[in-house]
């Protein structure tokens, strides 16, 4: 549904995407992951055609984002970063004037309105005007304008900064309700939880390049394809000793360590993870806690990028 | 109907200056009408205000309002279109409008006309008030509907460059700015150059007057002292003054020939291409957002 293949974007020199690919399934609800500065808000300006990329091609169902913005346009909801409302209109007619930036008309117009207005919750409120709703309602809006045209591809843009716990959950809600019905979306998002909760696939990008070379991405659904395994050790005593023990199991890597706490990660499954525990105590390494767990979406970025949180 | 259209009126008869402008417009334009009147007839002619032709009075009085009411939506103007782009930058929702169906041609209408209608509210209601003049003669509604008309193109041209400005810059601030030093260009500027070609021109047939003269030569023909009316060369500052075109649409049909339909093409050529880049700057404006 959505492809990205080779594509570059330049700022005064600096190259913001660098060669990047990726394909996007139909129906696939997709994360997008990397630091700030890595390139993913110009890659998805460039998929809602806001930008021109300076080479390569990326399409929506098939149109070119560079020479068919229209057709990719009609098929595309795009939520930006800071999504921006017109706080002196009321929700109907803040409703109203996209869908007919849409060129929705008549009765096709006030059914994608009402139903904009049910499906977000804010039905009873539409005579309010924007500006008397709360960040996550404003949110909440912004979304809901972006499927007044029944887009089959979402492009969300970071779309859960400034919202509260409960906010946060709701949108989850919604983004997995929609992905139900059949829409493809394309999500970046520094809440890694929050991908990891709704994303059947994770792409990494950094310095403008995907991380895991051309198109590739990490399977979050399906933990009998996860093999390596996070293992949190905290050990007594003598922990000098700990680094060189793990350097000679040979498929644990030593993650990070905090005094005598030990992240590890292990390839191999849970059976590698208790032979690694019963290496360790048999060479005399006092272990006082030992947390196994398959690697979360954060133990996957902190080993790409660093010990940098996101 | 173009949807934006409908979104800028309706945001823009929300705003407190949707009722506050009009309000000190007219009281502006009514301020003018008694000090002029008041200045005409108690400072300036006292001695002959009885025997004052109230035809002469009206021919004043309407250059004056006409020159007032340009000069007050001279200033208006960039309020209304120099802010109307980039406050959809400000308030981030022109990538909305960007990724919609709207054509960036579409877009920049929308906001030319919501602007453009203000200013013609702004004409409309004034329209009383000119009307004053008829009471003292020497004025028809036919030099009003022109003098209106030629008000309101030169108008739709401002307009016109502040939204190209509007498109052009990321700040309301600095794209009203500009839109005003170009107002001050097409008006204080090209006044100022006129003048000193004018002076220039005049020092030339003087001293041809003065040498002719020196040499017995006739120095009272226009053969001798070349046209009495400043060549093209000189006149040409003011085919971009938006008083001059305004002055020329009650003048008489000979000088509209020789001067207005020059000045107009002048504006008209500057209307255009700022729609032109206004459109292309917009069309473009998806990196800016």
């Amino acid at each position: 549904m959505i492809g990205i293949h080779e594509i570059r974007k330049h700022y005064d020199g600096t190259a913001a995407l660098d060669g990047f690919s990726l394909e996007v399934k139909p129906g696939e609800l997709l994360g997008l992951v990397g630091p700030n500065g890595a390139g993913k808000t110009t890659l998805i300006r460039i998929l809602a055609t806001l930008t021109r990329p300076d080479a390569g091609q990326a399409t929506i169902g098939g149109h070119d984002v560079t020479h068919e913005p229209a057709a990719v346009r009609a098929m595309t909801g795009y939520m930006p970063d800071v999504p921006g409302v017109y706080q002196d209109l009321t929700l109907e007619e803040f409703l109203i004037f996209f869908a007919e930036a849409f060129h929705l008309r008549g009765a096709k117009k006030r059914a994608a309105v009402e139903h904009a207005l049910s499906w977000s919750g804010l039905g009873e409120r539409r005579k309010a005007y924007v500006e008397q709703l709360s960040l996550g309602l404003k949110q909440r809006l912004v979304l809901a304008r972006t499927l007044l045209h029944e887009p089959k591809v979402l492009l969300l843009d970071e779309p859960a900064t400034g919202l509260d716990p409960l906010a946060r959950i709701e949108l989850r809600e919604q983004l997995r309700s929609l992905n139900g019905e059949g829409v493809t979306i394309l999500v970046s998002s520094h809440i890694l939880s929050d991908l990891e909760d709704i994303c059947s696939r994770v792409a990494f990008i950094a310095t403008g390049k995907n991380v895991f070379g051309e198109g590739g991405t990490l399977e979050l659904k399906g933990a009998e394809k996860r093999t390596a395994v996070s293992c949190e050790i905290e050990v007594l005593g003598n922990v000098e000793g700990v680094p060189a023990a793990l350097a000679s199991f040979g498929d644990a890597r030593l993650v990070e360590s905090k005094l005598n706490v030990f992240r590890v990660e292990v390839g191999g499954g849970p059976q590698r993870a208790a032979d690694m525990l019963r290496y360790l105590v048999t060479n005399g390494v006092t272990v006082l806690r030992f947390d196994p767990r398959g690697p979360d979406l954060e133990d996957h970025y902190r080993s790409l990028f660093g010990s940098k949180t996101p | 109907m173009n949807p934006m259209i409908g979104k800028e009126l309706r945001q823009r008869m929300r705003e407190r200056r949707g009722w506050l402008l009009p309000t000190l417009y007219l009281v502006a334009l009514g301020a003018v009408v008694i000090f002029f009147y008041y200045f005409e007839v108690t400072i300036r002619r006292p001695w002959d205000a009885r025997g004052l032709q109230g035809s002469e009075i009206g021919g004043a009085l309407f250059l004056v309002l006409t020159y007032a009411q340009l000069s007050i939506l001279l200033l208006l103007a960039p309020v209304f279109s120099a802010g109307s782009i980039t406050i959809e930058k400000e308030q981030r929702t022109l990538t909305g409008l960007l990724t919609s169906l709207l054509t960036p041609l579409e877009i920049w209408w929308g906001k030319f006309f919501a602007s453009s209608l203000f200013l013609v509210l702004l004409l409309v209601s004034s329209l009383p008030v000119l009307s004053l003049v008829f009471a003292f003669g020497g004025i028809g509604p036919l030099q009003i509907v022109l003098a209106t008309l030629t008000t309101l193109f030169v108008l739709a041209t401002v307009s016109s460059i502040g939204l190209y400005c509007s498109a052009y810059f990321r700040r309301s601030v600095h794209a009203t700015a500009v839109t005003y030093a170009a107002i001050i260009v097409i008006t204080a500027l090209s006044a100022i150059t006129f003048a000193i070609l004018m002076s220039q021109w005049e020092r030339q047939r003087q001293v041809r007057t003065e040498l002719r003269a020196a040499q017995g030569a006739p120095t009272t023909t226009e053969a001798a002292t070349g046209p009495i009316t400043p060549p093209l060369w000189v006149r040409a500052p003011l085919y971009v003054n938006p008083y001059f075109l305004v002055t020329l649409s009650f003048g008489t049909a000979e000088d509209w020939a020789n001067d207005g339909v020059p000045s107009a093409a002048v504006f008209l050529v500057l209307f255009l291409l700022s729609f032109t880049f206004a459109v292309r700057q917009l069309r473009r404006s998806g990196e800016q957002t």
